[in-house]
């Protein structure tokens, strides 16, 4: 992709305009952006792994209710930290998780890895209920700091550097286009001397800690969290949404996706309330994007056609000899 | 030591309930390649089944049994061919996208679910409910009894359909491998939404036992997912005959943690059983059967 100069005259005018925004509206819409926001930078995490590297995280939740609870017990009664030294604790926690789940499974098959992770957002649920320094189903407070201005720039900051570095790191550097050969065929990734493993790993871990930040941030902007309300599987459910409506793999697919579900997810809030049914329009979305849609809103854009899967494997297997067909 | 046996006979009993949706799972990985996240779902939605009919048309709740297996197996055998032409579609990632559909069928299922019928909590009604038989110093709920009895036959029923009949082996040989069961001959694409039909009926009467056993609501379909899951992971993703044991320590490990630690921890041992498998042997347990 080349930059085009109406393009970066775009991402100008965005910045400038998400800049000046505090100034031009008032708390109640601030709030509402600032929650798109962040849900544009969720979805951004989910896509390094899903989109870039073809591993599909179920759990996602989990990195993010990890990053909340850090913040959440560290910022407490008993320890009272101060909140920005709450993140690098989180970030290494988060990173410390990762890791102990990444590096068994990421050497299965998706399918596997999608199962592991997927558990481990549900035993984390059940283990925040069921322990007391958790606070249990209950929940746990921090201190309250209404500062929406603040809490605006800090999810502005933690999505523009989200976006920065996938933009750095999967769309020009070595890294990406290794990332990139993984996900399209792992056997020939693997044969040219690509260490699958690793770079698997390291682009799970990047995923999970930039989540983790969101977690942080979201737990002192709600000052109330609880088992659900970050590590819920709709919270999973809502980023998957937004990256597969967005664009699988692109970089600013997911910001369309995530902007674009949480001002639906607001209006079905406005008129109904927290409703179930909004569940069932997210699971609803999920099949017609997966049907009709299978590129996103961003394939729509793209003049460069995705490769077929099959022709790929056709010409990869003649490559490296292993016939066609992927092993599955 | 009354206890122990208590427990123990408990978990079998439930494990072979189990078994049933789960081979069905295995059959239907085997031959689609695809991860079912929806499993939940489909149990739950025939749990549901024998509620409405027990109490919306008073009949007893055995009775749901036959109609569950021909109505999700009539809507398996729909969903089944739009499965298949994802799974085998020409997008850059057909097993992603694949995940990403069931996952998205078990959202919408969970979702439609809370929003027609809400939280609360339902039983089916059987005329067993309540009955138990003391085998010593044991006492054994006859509607466990019945539901395990009921299990076996369908898991023999599905045994024998499967390497008794010319059907069975081109379902067994599209799963071992389907290009040289394309090449023999066997239509792959209906094959699928067969074996999907067959798995969705399957699951939904193991829901319908399990709602009369328990009690169904929209949530406990993320517990039965799991328990697919679990048994998947244990004997190897694909093998049916690894599922039937598998199945059985499930049902044994749940028993005793409810037991002897406290319910609330049962999904917590599961799921650290699961993952130490996944550490210690990630193929799987048992290994291959089909």
């Amino acid at each position: 992709m080349k930059p085009s100069w109406a393009g970066l005259l775009l991402l100008i005018a965005v910045i400038v305009v998400l800049a000046l925004l505090p100034m031009l509206v008032n708390n109640y819409w601030l709030r509402i952006a600032t929650g798109a926001l962040m849900w544009a930078g969720l979805a951004c995490s989910w896509n390094m792994l899903g989109g870039y590297a073809g591993y599909i995280n179920f759990g996602h939740s989990a990195f993010f209710g990890l990053g909340a609870y850090v913040t959440a017990l560290l910022m407490g009664d008993r320890l009272a930290w101060p909140f920005f030294a709450t993140l690098p604790a989180g970030i290494v926690v988060t990173a410390l998780f990762a890791i102990i789940i990444g590096a068994p499974t990421l050497r299965l098959r998706g399918a596997y890895f999608a199962i592991a992770t997927w558990a481990f957002a549900e035993v984390l649920i059940q283990f925040a209920s069921v322990m007391d320094f958790t606070g249990g189903i209950g929940g746990i407070g921090l201190p309250p700091f209404l500062d929406e201005r603040f809490f605006y720039f800090a999810m502005f900051g933690a999505a523009a550097l989200t976006y920065l570095i996938t933009w750095a790191l999967f769309e020009r550097s070595r890294f990406g286009l290794k990332v990139k050969a993984l996900r399209d065929h792992e056997p020939a990734a693997e044969a040219i001397g690509i260490n699958t493993s690793l770079v698997k790993l390291q682009t799970f871990v990047l995923s999970a800690v930039t989540a983790s930040v969101f977690g942080a941030i979201f737990a002192y902007w709600v000052t109330f969290i609880n088992p659900k309300s970050v590590f819920g599987g709709d919270i999973t459910d809502q980023m998957v949404v937004m990256v597969l409506l967005g664009g699988l793999g692109s970089l600013w697919g997911p910001a369309l996706g995530g902007v674009a579900l949480f001002v639906v997810n607001r209006i079905i809030w406005m008129y109904w309330g927290d409703t179930a049914f909004y569940i069932a329009i997210l699971g609803a979305a999920i099949v017609l994007v997966v049907l009709f849609l299978p590129n996103g809103i961003a394939g729509l854009f793209s003049r460069r056609v995705a490769v077929s899967g099959a022709v790929l494997d056709k010409a990869v297997g003649n490559l490296v000899g292993g016939g066609p067909g992927r092993p599955s | 030591m009354d206890l122990f046996l208590q427990t123990l006979l408990n978990g079998l009993l439930i494990g072979g309930v189990i078994a049933t949706f789960t081979i069905g799972f295995q059959l239907a990985f085997g031959v689609l390649h695809v991860i079912d996240f929806a499993v939940g779902g489909w149990v739950v939605l025939g749990g549901y089944l024998g509620y409405y009919m027990g109490v919306g048309l008073g009949v007893d709740g055995f009775l749901a049994i036959p109609v569950a297996f021909v109505l999700f197996g009539a809507i398996g055998y729909l969903i089944g061919p739009i499965l298949y032409n994802v799974r085998n579609s020409r997008t850059a990632r057909p097993e992603l996208m694949a995940l990403a559909l069931t996952f998205g069928l078990f959202t919408l299922l969970r979702g439609g679910m809370l929003t027609a019928w809400g939280f609360n909590t339902h039983s089916v009604p059987t005329v067993l409910s309540g009955e138990s038989l003391a085998v010593g110093p044991v006492t054994v709920p006859l509607i466990r009894v019945a539901a395990a009895v009921f299990a076996i036959a369908i898991a023999g029923g599905l045994f024998l359909f499967l390497y008794r009949t010319r059907y069975g082996l081109a379902i067994r040989a599209t799963a071992e491998n389907r290009q040289n069961a394309a090449l023999m001959g066997v239509n792959i694409r209906r094959l699928s939404a067969t074996v999907y039909g067959l798995y969705a009926g399957i699951t939904a009467m193991a829901g319908v036992l399990m709602g009369a056993i328990f009690s169904v609501n929209p949530e406990v379909g993320l517990r039965y997912t799991l328990f697919a899951f679990f048994v998947a992971v244990l004997a190897g993703l694909g093998s049916v005959g690894g599922a039937l044991v598998a199945a059985l320590l499930l049902g044994v490990i749940e028993a005793f943690v409810a037991t002897y630690i406290g319910s609330s921890y049962s999904l917590l041992a599961i799921f650290g059983t699961l993952f130490l498998v996944l550490l210690v042997s990630p193929h799987g347990i048992l290994r291959h059967g089909l």
